[in-house]
């Protein structure tokens, strides 16, 4: 399914992708601090491994502080 | 990882550093380059990690400030360029025209003159009220009040206040505590297990290892929900319960340009992991003092919460794990035998400062609270013939031999 991303079209295979496993796919450092919007709402973190995404859908992963790259 | 020393030494989340140095550099720099356009766009937006500006994030400062988190299991730390910076930062995030906090008389001076001269004619209420009374404060919150404001220890009164029992009775109005843990800092104090939704630590005291350099830290417990804030509701739909980090950093911190110079951050980081020994000693210090000064005939009252006839005695004990501090008062019969008494030490240095290495001796009225009239001192705390003593972490046999040629040739 298509989906966007931080603004720009990604693919993604099937349809049962949660918010966890979309954080994996996009290398997202650091994803403990990183906040999840899906269509302009929040996600709480808990329930980042049960939300699945939709066709269509537009995540935005926006992260709270500046910051280098861990390890 | 368990004990405070190893985390403080061992805790951070930087790159491996491209030489294998075992400490952070200092990246002494402004500006930070990127790949693309498109990778400075995302990074603006804040969709992706990077340091782009020091006036907003900094590898150094960073460092720091993770370590922090990690040594206080907060929600986010925000290093700031002064421990006033801390303050005002959250205040003007939190409160607005219109708007009132809560807190008491017993504060520092310059935190007393941030809110009476500074915020006050920007609109800002400021009720004062006795905190050793906690149940005073189901009276004086009402709709309109954004926080409630303390300190751990104050300075120069040295009061202590339940702050378990006051933070359990501002949350039933679901508005957050600030404490002010400058004096006790997390070594002493883990104000997330008291309730306290904001600490804010003057940095250049304790944590700076030695009055290095100045800074502050802001540090969100992570037990509040920021979304019942007016001014941070609608960043609340947007960073959940990094409201207030999030705020900050994308606006407040960022517009005041309140960043803590990468210089400072190295030295408070390297002064963090000696933390626990500087306070161990200094307090140990503290209470010597302060019984070498209650068996002298010149000395008219001592102020010392490890003291058993402290009113504050009992409850600091529990507070802060049996240590009461690095800063005790004591009168003499006037001003005139208080500057004599100043004048006159060789070891123990006249400054202004609290919680160096070195003592530092002051007299509290007719410097932080110069600014105020007699009455107001007066309620303040602050009595003309009271002075201050930041015990450092000397051999005490050396202050208190200081100390008493002093008290001889008054």
């Amino acid at each position: 399914m298509f989906i966007m991303v931080n603004g720009e079209k990604q693919t993604v295979e099937g349809s049962e992708t949660t918010i966890s496993e979309l954080l994996v796919l996009n290398k997202v450092s650091m994803p403990d601090m990183v906040s999840v919007q899906i269509n302009g709402q929040f996600v709480d973190k808990k329930d980042f491994v049960t939300k699945k995404i939709a066709e269509k859908d537009e995540v935005d992963f926006l992260y709270f502080m500046g910051g280098g790259k861990a390890l | 990882m368990k004990g405070f020393a190893t985390k403080a030494i061992h805790c951070g989340a930087m790159k491996k550093d491209v030489h294998g140095a075992l400490r952070v550099p200092i990246y002494d720099n402004a500006a930070f380059e990127f790949e693309s356009a498109r990778a400075i766009q995302l990074a603006f937006e804040g969709r992706s990690l990077g340091h782009s500006y020091t006036r907003i994030s900094n590898p150094t400062v960073e460092d720091l400030e993770e370590r922090i988190r990690l040594l206080t299991d907060a929600r986010g730390v925000v290093a700031v360029s002064s421990g006033m910076a801390a303050i005002a930062n959250v205040i003007l995030v939190l409160a607005e025209t219109g708007g009132n906090i809560i807190s008491t008389r017993c504060l520092f001076g310059n935190t007393y003159s941030l809110f009476e001269h500074t915020l006050k004619p920007w609109g800002l209420g400021i009720n004062y009220i006795d905190l050793t009374e906690a149940d005073n404060l189901k009276r004086a919150i009402n709709e309109k009040t954004r926080a409630v404001f303390l300190e751990t220890i104050t300075n120069p009164q040295l009061q202590v206040v339940d702050i378990a029992k006051i933070s359990k009775i501002v949350a039933g109005f679901n508005i957050p505590v600030i404490l002010d843990g400058t004096v006790t800092t997390p070594y002493l104090f883990r104000s997330k297990d008291f309730g306290v939704a904001i600490e804010v630590i003057s940095s250049t005291k304790y944590i700076s290892g030695g009055g290095t350099t100045v800074g502050g830290l802001i540090i969100d417990n992570g037990i509040q929900d920021w979304s019942a804030c007016p001014r941070l509701k609608d960043t609340a739909k947007k960073y959940g319960p990094y409201a207030l980090i999030a705020h900050l950093r994308r606006e407040a911190y960022r517009n005041l340009g309140s960043c803590m110079a990468p210089h400072n951050a190295y030295f408070q980081t390297l002064g963090l992991e000696t933390l626990g020994l500087r306070i161990d000693k200094s307090c140990e210090n503290a209470l010597a003092l302060a019984r070498f000064l209650e068996s002298r005939r010149e000395v008219k009252s001592v102020n010392y919460p490890g003291l058993k006839n402290s009113p504050y005695h009992e409850l600091a004990k529990n507070q802060f794990g049996n240590k009461f501090g690095g800063i005790l008062t004591f009168t003499l019969a006037d001003r005139k035998a208080c500057y004599k008494l100043i004048d006159g030490l060789t070891i123990i240095r006249r400054a202004t400062n609290i919680n160096d290495n070195k003592t530092l001796i002051l007299h509290p009225a007719s410097t932080i609270f110069c600014e105020y009239s007699e009455e107001e001192k007066n309620e303040l705390g602050v009595p003309s013939n009271m002075i201050r003593l930041a015990v450092g972490i000397e051999d005490s046999e050396d202050i208190i031999d200081d100390l008493k040629k002093g008290l001889e040739s008054l």
